[in-house]
């Protein structure tokens, strides 16, 4: 699919509308204003060579990543992931809990209740994302609960292009909150199954345009 | 006034009970993690109001909104979940709860389920 179909350009909508949310709701949990980029989306197929993979996940953040992952189902069935680096998720803890200089960002011995924190703060955030594709295609999804886990950036690579097929909806977001970037990426693991059913719902949407 | 909060994120059972009590004042707070210690807390300390989020282990929201509606189906329940899909806050409303309210649970939102809860002690 071409970046400048409008099936394209559809998908990144719907996205853009749940990140925008996505992005209300952190503003409401830290109380600060959030200055968000509007993400770009790519779609990567298992059938795609691994240096054109590479390329793209090579813009992840470099070091330990922070991963909040939820599975997904029933008409659409994937798996989908909120990677920050760890040490801006400290400064994010810092700020949840209303005490920004609770703890030094390079100190990434979180704790259960630093986890509790992020696991729900990535629940909050993709729910929003993966909710709105819900309710812009009118299916109802059921989630898995939500699961933090500390990763290296290259172990977190090997791990998904270990999977013999996948399909991979890859959005980088980027942020401002309190003077601090933080970048990060929503990676939505689907199985080519639901990849198409959600390309044929997106292009019903197109259809319709045109009805 | 005795409100139950059933979340299995002991981050978001701090913030609501804090929220809670600042605008409340009196009131006695009581925690669960999961649904099934939900239905167990709510027969064992008959709440005013409850506070359930719809994602936990064990037992759902969902179902233990279902339980405790068989078991009293005068129960004050608000919903606190990170759910925004259209037809689950549809579906969750058929069964009577008095609001369901989006996460994060902020002073805005709080403010409104004052006004319900001391609307309903006035009334």
């Amino acid at each position: 699919m071409h970046e400048k179909d409008l099936t394209y350009d559809i998908l990144k909508e719907i996205f853009n509308i749940g990140v925008g949310k996505a992005a209300n709701m952190l503003s409401e949990i830290v109380g600060k204003k959030i200055i968000l980029d509007i993400p770009n989306i790519t779609i990567l197929e298992s059938k795609e060579d691994d240096e054109e993979i590479y390329k793209h996940f090579s813009a992840l953040p470099q070091g330990a990543l922070m991963v909040s992952s939820m599975k997904f189902g029933e008409k659409i069935t994937g798996e989908a992931n909120l990677l920050f680096p760890a040490n801006k998720m400290r400064i994010f803890i810092n700020l949840c809990i209303g005490q920004p200089e609770y703890m030094n960002e390079e100190d990434l011995n979180f704790t259960d209740m630093d986890f509790d924190i992020i696991r729900e703060v990535g629940n909050i955030i993709l729910n929003s994302i993966i909710g709105e594709i819900g309710n812009t295609l009118d299916i109802s999804l059921k989630y898995t609960l939500p699961e933090v886990r500390l990763f290296n950036k290259s172990k977190f690579e090997i791990g998904l292009k270990d999977k013999e097929e996948f399909c991979i909806l890859l959005l980088y977001i980027s942020f401002i909150i309190d003077d601090v970037k933080i970048e990060g990426a929503v990676i939505i693991n689907l199985t080519i199954d639901s990849l198409n059913e959600l390309m044929k719902m997106t292009k019903d949407i197109e259809d319709d345009l045109y009805g | 006034m005795k409100i139950l909060i059933v979340d299995d994120s002991r981050f978001t059972q701090l913030t609501t009970a804090k929220l809670l009590k600042n605008q409340i004042g009196d009131v006695e707070i009581f925690f669960a993690n999961d649904g099934e210690e939900g239905f167990k807390k709510y027969k064992e300390f008959n709440p005013d109001y409850v506070f359930v989020d719809l994602l936990m282990p064990n037992v759902s929201g969902q179902q233990l909104i279902k339980l405790i509606k068989e078991y009293d189906k005068d129960s004050n329940i608000f919903v606190i979940s990170a759910d925004v899909q259209k037809n689950v806050r549809e579906e969750i409303e058929s069964y009577g709860v008095i609001q369901f309210i989006n996460k994060p649970f902020t002073d805005e939102k709080v403010k409104l389920v004052t006004k319900i809860i001391k609307g309903d002690t006035y009334a």
